[in-house]
Order: structure tokens, then C-alpha cells, then sequence
């Protein structure tokens, strides 16, 4: 949060001026300031003010024990808590040693996968009515309530779901999960088709987003960007696919790729990605085994002293957990590195030149989720 | 790459401190006056590419607030911690962000949760924080919320 103002009104020439944009913005999707600099139409700077709901998570995590944290983690990014949930206890387990059994896998990738679709479903919704388009979200949240109504079966919630354990799971799937999942791949790809055709393709807005917020590689790897954001500007880097943890690498499945890194790119990748995850999700509901859900854990949380940094592909980026134990139950330090953190950081370079509605088609195709940038 | 590789290039170019293995990944101490040479050598020379976060650890029993860089290669898929020790009463370091354009923000957070100085840092403004609250994340951070409330 800043309180020093980042442009002096002296300085400015006379066709100058400064907008203000936030905290209260509906295109901010959460409480984020930006300070344009403008001329006419066009941006010529851009400050971004964020901390506004700083919360200070990894102050509590430190005070807290290791299984009090789990709630927190999915607390971060709302809209895709169970791989928030699973960089949590990936760590842990790592930092432990724990194997978890492949049933208990096999489930965690396809909670993850259908909370993927679940995510970029609600970008897609939220997307279209940042543009102006306001029949899109009528669509998407059609099939998004068959996908929550799935996880909320598994997990108990419909948004911040916490079914993970360090270990496995508590419970098995519900008895319905199965067929319910059976009926959603068997129809969900030609949704897509669906909706691709409502706002994707759309003729207005493909002129507003092509060549529009041009990100090129160099720049997105130079700021930390991943995800789909990275993914857009020609970038084949999918953590499930170049560095793989679970069982992803048993999959079939590409990492999609945009061409010229511009906001429609960015788009198209997160349509193509639910392609990807249904075909995850139809290879997991044919292979799952039957067995255990849950390894042998120790009762009390205690693993030895040392760190570990483990990170998982998130709908919007990778999303790290670094831990610190020093052999209590309790971490010494805790970090959590957000995907829209570095991801809003690139948000200058792209937007300056512009024009200002451009600034909010730029913003949206980036995905942000402000809790897990303030944490 | 394996961590003795790494460890081996980079030794013969710089100094490196002390050294560990953790979970089969190199952990390099190296002195605060190198950090720029040392995360520029990684990125150019090592392919490096990207650098997954900045942070700090504060050690008060040692009196010491430790740098952490992590940066990964999508060329080699192998990750790199470098650690750098500070002196808790005034620690102070060089920042990097003309070598990564991400530690902008990352160097700009751990100086207000650990109160670290970063050296030439072009926005050295808050991140997160409001005014008046300083170094939450040091150890010995009081706060009147953080007392629990009386038993009744």
C-alpha cells in the first residue's frame, strides 16, 4: 500500500492527467488500486496499489500447526482452492516423506482438474462481462454448477473446498461422483465449442483483443509470469507437464499455446486448457484402481528440521510453498509464492500505450485473484 | 543438473561460503557484496531463466536475517537456492532486479516484512503494509492483537 503518490502532478505536461482506478472497481475482481497516467485516451503510466487486504497469512501459518494451516492455503485463491490446497500438503508430505497411495491420487488430480475448469469457467464469465458481454456468464455457470456440485460432494464446499490430508483423503468418493463426471465429459466439450462461439470468436471482441497488451516471452519469463498468462505468448511451460509432480506424467495431455502473446492468445489458451483437463479427467475416471485413500501418518505433525519448496500448476500460474521447519510442530517460516503476483507485477509493461478501455481487456485476460496477491 | 555440478561451476567462478544438499537441491551461501554477480552468472551463463521468489528468513537465535533466491531452469529443470546472511541490526544488500525484472516487488516485500534495506531499489516504496506497522514477519514482531484474549 503506498501513501506516497507515485506521479507528481507538477511534473506532468499540460494534456496530461491521472485517473484513479480502485480499490472499489468491479473490473479488479477484489479490492485493487491502479493509478493511470494519461493523455487523451492513452496510457502513458501506471502505478499498481495493492495490500489492501493484506492479511498477513504467513504471519498466522507461523503460529499455527502444521494440519491448522490447510484452511488457509485454499483461503488464498478461492476460485481454485484444491491446487492451493494440494501445493500445501505436497510440501508437507515431501518434508515428511510420505508416499501417497495411487487412489488417493488419481482423486486429487481430478479434484484438481474440475476445479481447474471450475476457475477458468468463472474467468470466462467474469471476462465477458468486463467487455460488456453479459449473456456469456448465463452460459458458463450452467456447467459450472454440475462441477461444483461434484466437488462440493467430495470436499463439502462449494467454494474454498478442503478435503486434502497430509497423506490422502478422509473420505472415498461419493457413490454419484462417477457418474456425474461420466455425464459432464460426455457433454462438456461441445460446450466449449458453445461458448467459444458466444465470446471467443465473437467478431467485437476478437478486434478488441488482438494485437491488444502484446507480452513477449522474454518479458513474461523476466517477470515471473506462468500460467496461462505465459502460456499465451508462445511459451510451452506447464509445471505438470515440465516438472511433474502426482501422477500427471501418466497423462495425455499438451500444454496449450497461444502464437503472439496478445490478450486473445490469453484467452484461447485458458478455452483449450478445459479441453486438456476434461481429457485428463476422462484418463483418470477409466484408470483409477481401487485401494487406499490415505497413507500411514504419524499423529502429531512434527517433521524434522530443514526446508522444502514444492509448487503446483494452479489455474493461473504456479503457486510454491517454501517451508522452514526447525523440527516443532509448527514451521518456522512459511512463503507462499502466488502465480498473480508476478503475474500483475508485468501489468506496466504490457498496458503502457494503450487506450484505456484497453487497460480493463488487459487486466481480465490476466486472471487475477487479489487475495492470494496480498495475502 | 545434478547439485555437484552445479556447486562445481559455480565455485569456479565465484566464492561460494558454505554449501548444503536439501532434498537434492544446492543450497549456496555467498557473501552479500557478490549477490549481483552471482544471480547475473546463474541467469547468463547457467540458463537460470527464472527466478520463483525472494525471500528472508529471520534466524534470532543466530542474529542473522538470511536471504533466500530461488530460481529454476526450464532448460535443465533444476532449482538453485542462494542464501545470503545479514546482519539482523542493520542488514543491507544489493538489489538485483536489473537482472530480473520480478525481484522488483519480491525485494520490495521483504523489506517491509523483514525490514532489509535493498541497495539502489528504483521504487523502494511499500508493497503490502500500511504506515506503522513495521517487520511483522521478524520474530520478535509485538502486536496487541496477537495477545490472547483473557480467559473467562
Amino acid at each position: 500500500m503506498t501513501t506516497k503518490a507515485p506521479f507528481e502532478l507538477e511534473k506532468l505536461s499540460n494534456d496530461e492527467y491521472i485517473l484513479n482506478m480502485g480499490p472499489q472497481h468491479p473490473s479488479t475482481h477484489g479490492v485493487l488500486r491502479i493509478i493511470l497516467k494519461l493523455d487523451g485516451e492513452v496510457v502513458k503510466d501506471l502505478y499498481c496499489d495493492v495490500g489492501y487486504i493484506h492479511s498477513s497469512v504467513e504471519k498466522m501459518c507461523e503460529n499455527k500447526k502444521y494440519e491448522m494451516i490447510m484452511p488457509y492455503t485454499d483461503r488464498l485463491d478461492y476460485l481454485s482452492a484444491v491446487n492451493y490446497n494440494w501445493g500445501y500438503a505436497l510440501a508437507v508430505e515431501k518434508l515428511m516423506g510420505i508416499t501417497v497411495p495411487e487412489r488417493a491420487e488419481y482423486i486429487r488430480v481430478m479434484l484438481a482438474e474440475l476445479n481447474r475448469i471450475m476457475s477458468h469457467l468463472l474467468w470466462y464469465s467474469a471476462y465477458g462481462m468486463d467487455v460488456g458481454a453479459l449473456t456469456p456468464i448465463m452460459y458458463a455457470f450452467r456447467e459450472r454448477e454440475e462441477v461444483i456440485d461434484m466437488i462440493e460432494g467430495m470436499t463439502g464446499g462449494r467454494l474454498t473446498h478442503n478435503a486434502f490430508r497430509f497423506g490422502g483423503f478422509r473420505n472415498d468418493l461419493p457413490k454419484d461422483f462417477m457418474d456425474s463426471l461420466k455425464k459432464f465429459i460426455g457433454h462438456f466439450n461441445d460446450k466449449i465449442d458453445e461458448y467459444e462461439a458466444l465470446l471467443i470468436n465473437n467478431i467485437i471482441l476478437t478486434a478488441r483483443t488482438i494485437g491488444v497488451g502484446v507480452l513477449s516471452k522474454e518479458t513474461a519469463i523476466n517477470y515471473g509470469v506462468t500460467g496461462p498468462s505465459l502460456r499465451g505468448s508462445n511459451c510451452a511451460i506447464d509445471l505438470r507437464k515440465t516438472a511433474p509432480y502426482s501422477i500427471y506424467e501418466k497423462f495425455d495431455f499438451k500444454a496449450c499455446v497461444g502464437k503472439n502473446g496478445d490478450t486473445w492468445d490469453r484467452l484461447k489458451v485458458r478455452m483449450d486448457e478445459m479441453r486438456e483437463s476434461t481429457k485428463i479427467l476422462k484418463q483418470a475416471m477409466e484408470g483409477i484402481p481401487a485401494g487406499d485413500i490415505m497413507a500411514k501418518v504419524p499423529k502429531i505433525i512434527k517433521p524434522a528440521p530443514g526446508e522444502v519448496y514444492t509448487k503446483v500448476e494452479s489455474a493461473r500460474g504456479e503457486f510454491g510453498v517454501y517451508i522452514v521447519s526447525d523440527g516443532t510442530d509448527k514451521p518456522y517460516r512459511i512463503k507462499f509464492r502466488s502465480p498473480s503476483f508476478s503475474n500483475l507485477s508485468v501489468l506496466k509493461e504490457i498496458t503502457i500505450g494503450s487506450k484505456i478501455a484497453d487497460v480493463v481487456a488487459i487486466m481480465g485476460s490476466l486472471d487475477l485473484v487479489i487475495p492470494e496477491i496480498d495475502r | 543438473m545434478i547439485f555437484t555440478e552445479i556447486l562445481d561451476k559455480l565455485k569456479a567462478k565465484h566464492e561460494v561460503l558454505e554449501s548444503k544438499e536439501d532434498l537434492g537441491v544446492l543450497n549456496a551461501w555467498v557473501s552479500a557484496k557478490k549477490i549481483k554477480e552471482v544471480i547475473g552468472f546463474l541467469k547468463n551463463d547457467m540458463q537460470f531463466g527464472q527466478l520463483s521468489f525472494v525471500t528472508a528468513v529471520d534466524l534470532m537465535a543466530a542474529n542473522n536475517i538470511e536471504m533466500v533466491y530461488r530460481l529454476f531452469s526450464y532448460e535443465t529443470k533444476s532449482d538453485v537456492v542462494i542464501k545470503v546472511k545479514l546482519d539482523r541490526a542493520k542488514p543491507e544488500i544489493e538489489t538485483i532486479t536489473s537482472i530480473f525484472s520480478t525481484a522488483d516487488w519480491h525485494e520490495r516485500e521483504t523489506s517491509e516484512m523483514f525490514g532489509v534495506k535493498f541497495l539502489n531499489h528504483p521504487d523502494p516504496n511499500r508493497l503490502l503494509l500500511p504506515d506503522g506497522i513495521d517487520m511483522p514477519l521478524r520474530k520478535d514482531f509485538k502486536c496487541a492483537d496477537m495477545t490472547p484474549l483473557p480467559k473467562v
